[in-house]
């Protein structure tokens, strides 16, 4: 059953993430064979460390779940990744828009599918985790948000999870930026 | 010029994973989506030769498969042809290359129809014997021989049963059998 320890694990990690701060997105899983997938939803806790004027090193936790089509919540797919980030403002003052590539590793990942005779098939795996986005970075009411879009990739056991990512969230930073 | 070298790094990163042509879980369970993979078996039974072939034998839909190796508490190959079923047991959770011998002295136990009666291991000195010599991405190949007894009049459990051993299953061989689960 997709609603398995780890799965459970996993969940009650998606709530947390999503309670702490509403930092959210929704994801499309792309390429072969991905199209048994319906539009899956992602929250993380990011945060940034100001390293010069225009530049932060992020640190992303995220639990992104896509559930199969036609099968309620019963299967699909859960992928928890760890990330580090470099992001970096066009402009040079840590606002507007931002590129930011990432590296990580995907601390859980459980893909359960139904099998042709009819019993759940629970498939675990870990690995490398890259992400390139794009976003941008503003502020309302004086806090900081950040819109950004970005393709992810998972890579495990000779194959890869990819998916694309539309988020909104708010900034946690631990440092103030020099210039501010 | 170190943001340009990350970004160019990430890009080559994400570019070269996204050529793997298939997702973790398909990579996990050895489908492979790209290609058509024929699975054959072949053997010859008291001199008379069956061969099976599947050409897409990923893709052999719902229902009634041809050739495949069925996953439950434990692994089952079966096929199908014009003579009729064949099926081999393997006694294991986990499937691994090796040899697999069936002897009557775990009991009675079908394979195959042969001129229109069950062949059973169950004579004294019968046996099948499968060995496993390449287990990749999915898929089961190897060779098997092995020794039956007619069933004259099925009644089981009361069958009653021709001359013991008398129907040989040599030079059998299985390539690229698909693991079902």
């Amino acid at each position: 059953m997709f609603m398995g320890k780890r799965t459970l694990t996993a969940s009650v990690l998606f709530l947390l993430i999503v309670q702490a701060n509403a930092q959210i997105s929704v994801m499309k899983l792309v390429g072969n064979n991905t199209k048994d997938y319906k539009i899956g939803f992602g929250a993380f806790i990011k945060t940034g460390l100001p390293v010069s004027a225009a530049a932060d090193v992020t640190i992303e936790l995220g639990a992104d779940i896509f559930f199969m089509s036609g099968y309620g919540t019963e299967y699909g797919t859960i992928m928890c990744p760890l990330k580090a980030g470099y992001r970096y403002t066009l402009n040079g003052t840590g606002q507007g828009f931002y590129v930011e590539p990432q590296v990580g590793f995907n601390l859980i990942g459980i893909t359960s599918l139904p099998s042709e005779s009819g019993e759940d098939i629970n498939l675990k795996y870990h690995g490398v985790v890259l992400a390139a986005g794009a976003g941008y970075l503003f502020t309302i009411g004086g806090a900081p948000f950040d819109l950004n879009l970005r393709y992810e990739t998972a890579v495990a056991h000779g194959g890869s999870n990819n998916f694309v990512s539309l988020g909104i969230s708010r900034i946690i930073s631990f440092k103030k930026r020099d210039t501010e | 010029m170190s943001m340009k070298f990350y970004l160019i790094i990430t890009a080559i990163a994400i570019l070269l994973s996204s050529c793997l042509k298939q997702s973790i879980p398909d990579a996990m369970l050895g489908i492979s989506k790209q290609t058509k993979i024929t699975a054959t078996l072949r053997y010859e039974i008291n001199g008379n030769l069956v061969s099976i072939s599947v050409d897409d034998a990923d893709r052999q839909g719902p229902g009634i498969h041809t050739l495949d190796c069925t996953k439950s508490s434990v692994y089952i190959l079966s096929a199908l042809s014009s003579s009729g079923e064949f099926v081999f047991t393997f006694f294991t959770d986990s499937l691994k290359v090796g040899s697999y011998n069936y002897t009557s002295a775990y009991g009675p136990m079908y394979v195959t129809t042969f001129q229109g009666k069950s062949q059973d291991v169950y004579g004294p000195t019968d046996h099948m014997i499968f060995n496993i010599t390449t287990y990749k991405d999915g898929h089961i190949s190897g060779n098997f021989s092995g020794q039956l007894t007619p069933v004259i009049t099925a009644g089981f459990p009361n069958n009653i049963y021709g001359v013991p051993g008398s129907v040989l299953i040599k030079n059998g061989s299985f390539n690229n059998v698909p693991i079902v689960y």
